[in-house]
Order: C-alpha cells, then structure tokens, then sequence
C-alpha cells in the first residue's frame, strides 16, 4: 500500500497536462469538503448539474465493442468508457474499454484458453497463472475492417467464446455530430442514468491545521499528510472526532493542532464519472479562491471503481483485501496543492 | 516605480509510502438471523472485546480497537484496529457464533489501510 503527496506551485496551463497523466480511469464515487462554506457558489452548482449521463447496457455482447460502426462512430470520435458493471475482479471475466482506444479483458484461465486470444497473465495471479489479461488496440492502423487481427478478433469474440456483460458506458464527445450512444444502442436494454448527488452542511467542524509546505507538519504548528488522510476519511464516513483517550467505545480524535470551524460544505457524487468532467471540477474548485475567502483549503477525493481491470493509465489492478484506488487533492489558498494517492496491495505505485 | 515580484519557482516533493499505514479499517455488520435485541454501542464493543478474548486469550482482548461508527439500526459498524492486530481481529471477529445465546455471525463488507477508502465501495454501487 503507497501513497504519495507533493505540494507544487501551479500555473492553470501546465496543471491541466499534469492531470491527465495521473487520471484514473473511471471513478465512481466523488466528494469535495470547503471549510467554511454554507452555500455553493452558483458556478460550482451548475458545474455539477452538468456532470453529465452515463448508460447502462444490459446483456451487451463484447464483440460489439470491437465492431468498426461503433469505433468509428464513438471510440474515434471523443473519448469512450466502458466498464463492466457487477463483476468482480478477483472472480469473474471483467471488461473495460479506455479513452485510449484500448479495450482491456481480464479472463479466468478458461476462457482465455477458450478465447484464443493473445495475451499475458496476471501479475497478481500467483505462481499458477488463473488470471489472464488480453489487450486490443481499436484504434491501432492494423486493426482496420479487411485485416487479419480484426477478423481473428471479431471471429473469438463472437463465435468461438461470445461473452456478454452488463456494461456502464460513457462517451465525452468533442463536439463532433453524428448518433449518441443512446441511439446506437436502442435494441439493446440501455438506460440512461445521472449521478446521485448528496449535499449536507457540516456543524462545529475540527479542521486540522494545514501548511502546504510542511508535508510532516509541526508539532504545535501543523499537521501531516497520513492525519489529513484519516481525518477526512473520518469526515466522510461520519465518525465522531470527539473521544476521550479513556473512552471504551472510541479513541479517535481530530489531530492537533485544529480549529473549529463553524460550517463546511460536503457534496458527494456517485456514479459512472468520466474524468474530464473531475477536471472541470477541479477548476472551478480552484476559482473558488479567486476571492477572498475564509477558508485555509479545501479537499476534492475521487474513488475509482475497485473492480476496474486497470487503475492508474494502463496499470493492471487487482482486488486483493480491497481493491482501493482513490486519488485527494487538497487545494490551498495560495494555490499550492498536495495530491495523495493511494492504492492497495495489487496496484503499481501511480505515476 | 515598483518593480513586480517575480512568483517564486515551482516547488516538488514526492514522498512514497509502502505499507506505511498504522490502523487498519473494517466495515463491519453483525448479522442476528434469530432477531431478539439489537446491541448498542458499548455492548457492541463487549461483543468485539469477548470474540477477541474467545479466540486469543486475555492478551487479544487487549488488544486496543475502536468502534469509529455504530448504527444499530443496521448493525453495521466501521472498526479501527492497529496493523499488526488485524489478522488478530479478522479471526475474532469471523470465528464468533454467539451472542447472549444466539446465532450471530459478522460479515466484512470491506477492509483497508486507508478510511477514505471505507466512504465508497463501488461492490454496492446498485442502479435501478
């Protein structure tokens, strides 16, 4: 288990390429915190209304996915997400398809012997593979209507092991005109679904307190990184940050030093998210400081599903005790930021 | 004419973590399927102290675990537990079949080093 945390002086341009590269894939739940703010600002309401729609395709044969209409019309045109929905990682055939282009299967030793397909074991499957992931480039020059691949492809995925899932789907669309998923997929069950979204005002909050160059904090001056992480984490799943260290029931409490604030915001969104959308977020979470405000900081978390194929670009993910792979960013005031990302056991180190 | 301050230069730090984390989390919920009483919060604890003393003696019940979040209604609780006691508590914890004389039994509905991680669980993630 790894996390990292850098503090940077950043200028919007070169942030943005940043972000790219540490994106996780797909991300299903979402929350941000704001000490000291009771109502949301109209600009931040209205870029989470628009956090868009996501699908869900029952019964979706995979080799539709590779099918040249759907690449040209969706994979080409934009970025599209695919993932399987209500499959475990650790168990079952798993699938996603990345904005890359890539499409990711991750398959039991069976159906890869089945499948007949090219590709590699797990790294987390043990001295006797059980676990194989196979790779294919949709958009790779090679992989046109007429070519060899394509038709080896098409033949495993449709004849020789046809497998169907249950699909989340998502499509960032760059403008370009042409059908939506909801049309392509009519024949299919598909449904169109928004993010639930939850918002709540926290009373009387401890907030540690932070200084963005101080990764170890201070004694009496700051606190660390690791005491921000289970601190928030404790904000968000309702703990109590009040004990006793004689208390029987619980001896948490808020890491010192703190102090109180008297309102926070904490919205959380949950769903099939897309990145570019976190990343419209995380801007308009930034001009929040355009003003002058009260607050010291404020927190963006994003989880990724725990039964992705991959986490961090392409790195493979497996589920081991947990399957955790979230990223934080704490926003500063002055602009700095500190990014802590955290996976378990059967992840890569993110980049 | 004051001359404007140049921004100072961009800083970078990176600091990597391996296996670092002192707790450990668990999501938690005792199940009762002979129905009866539910426990509150400090008999819950009792229940947890009394499996970690059934399997691991006086020195396993001492062993310091706290009940961050208790909701009896669902019985599910979000216990913290120092790492190198969680194989300790996790057997406890899976081995326990009484309460007050009826069957019982704690599921782990999720585990990690980490209890950001415990606020979203994408396994639950239900859509109609």
């Amino acid at each position: 288990m790894q996390w990292s945390t850098a503090p940077l002086f950043w200028t919007p341009q070169c942030w943005e390429v940043q972000f790219w590269q540490l994106a996780l894939v797909s991300l299903t739940v979402v929350s941000f915190l704001i000490p000291e703010c009771a109502l949301l600002p109209e600009v931040l309401k209205s870029t989470i209304a628009d956090i868009g729609e996501y699908y869900l395709v029952r019964n979706l044969s995979i080799h539709e996915l590779v099918a040249h209409e759907f690449i040209d019309a969706f994979v080409k045109k934009g970025s599209c997400y695919a993932l399987t929905y209500n499959t475990k990682i650790d168990q079952d055939n798993t699938a996603a398809l990345l904005p890359n282009g890539k499409l990711i299967l991750s398959v039991d030793k069976d159906t890869y012997e089945e499948l007949g397909l090219q590709g590699r074991p797990s790294r987390y499957s043990g001295k006797k593979a059980m676990r194989y992931i196979i790779t294919i480039d949709l958009t790779d020059a090679g992989f046109h209507p007429e070519s060899k691949k394509h038709n080896r492809v098409l033949w495993a995925l449709k004849e020789k092991k046809p497998l169907e899932f249950d699909f989340l789907l998502a499509w960032y669309n760059t403008g370009a005109e042409g059908s939506t998923l909801m049309s392509y997929f009519s024949k299919n069950q598909i449904q169109a679904l928004k993010p639930k979204i939850t918002f709540s005002t926290l009373r009387d909050l401890q907030c540690p307190v932070l200084q963005s160059n101080d990764l170890q904090g201070k004694p009496e001056e700051s606190c660390s990184t690791e005491e921000l992480f289970e601190w928030l984490g404790a904000v968000l799943n309702q703990v109590s940050l009040d004990n006793n260290s004689s208390s029987f029931l619980s001896t948490y409490c808020c890491p010192e030093p703190n102090t109180v604030v008297e309102k926070a915001f904490l919205c959380t969104i949950t769903g099939f998210i897309i990145p570019e959308k976190i990343i419209q977020l995380l801007e308009q979470l930034c001009c929040y400081f355009g003003e002058p405000k009260l607050a010291y900081w404020l927190t963006l978390t994003v989880h990724g599903f725990a039964d992705s194929p991959v986490s961090w670009r392409e790195s493979e993910h497996g589920f081991h005790k947990g399957g955790e792979n979230l990223y934080n960013f704490v926003i500063f005031r002055n602009l700095d930021y500190w990014l802590q990302m955290a996976v378990g056991a059967h992840d890569d180190c993110p980049p | 004419m004051a001359a404007r301050a140049e921004p100072p230069p961009a800083a970078f730090e990176r600091r990597v973590l391996r296996s670092a984390a002192r707790h450990h989390y668990l999501r938690v919920r005792l199940e009762l399927p002979d129905g009866g009483a539910r426990p509150n919060a400090a008999q819950f604890k009792q229940l947890v102290v009394s499996a970690l003393r059934e399997l691991h003696g006086e020195v396993g019940a001492a062993l310091p675990v706290d009940v961050l979040t208790y909701e009896e209604k669902t019985l599910s609780a979000i216990l913290r537990v120092i790492s190198s006691g969680l194989v300790k508590l996790w057997s406890a914890l899976t081995l326990l079949g009484f309460y007050q004389n009826r069957r019982c039994a704690f599921r782990v509905l999720q585990t990690s080093p980490f209890l950001l991680a415990l606020s979203g669980n994408s396994r639950e993630l239900v859509l109609d």
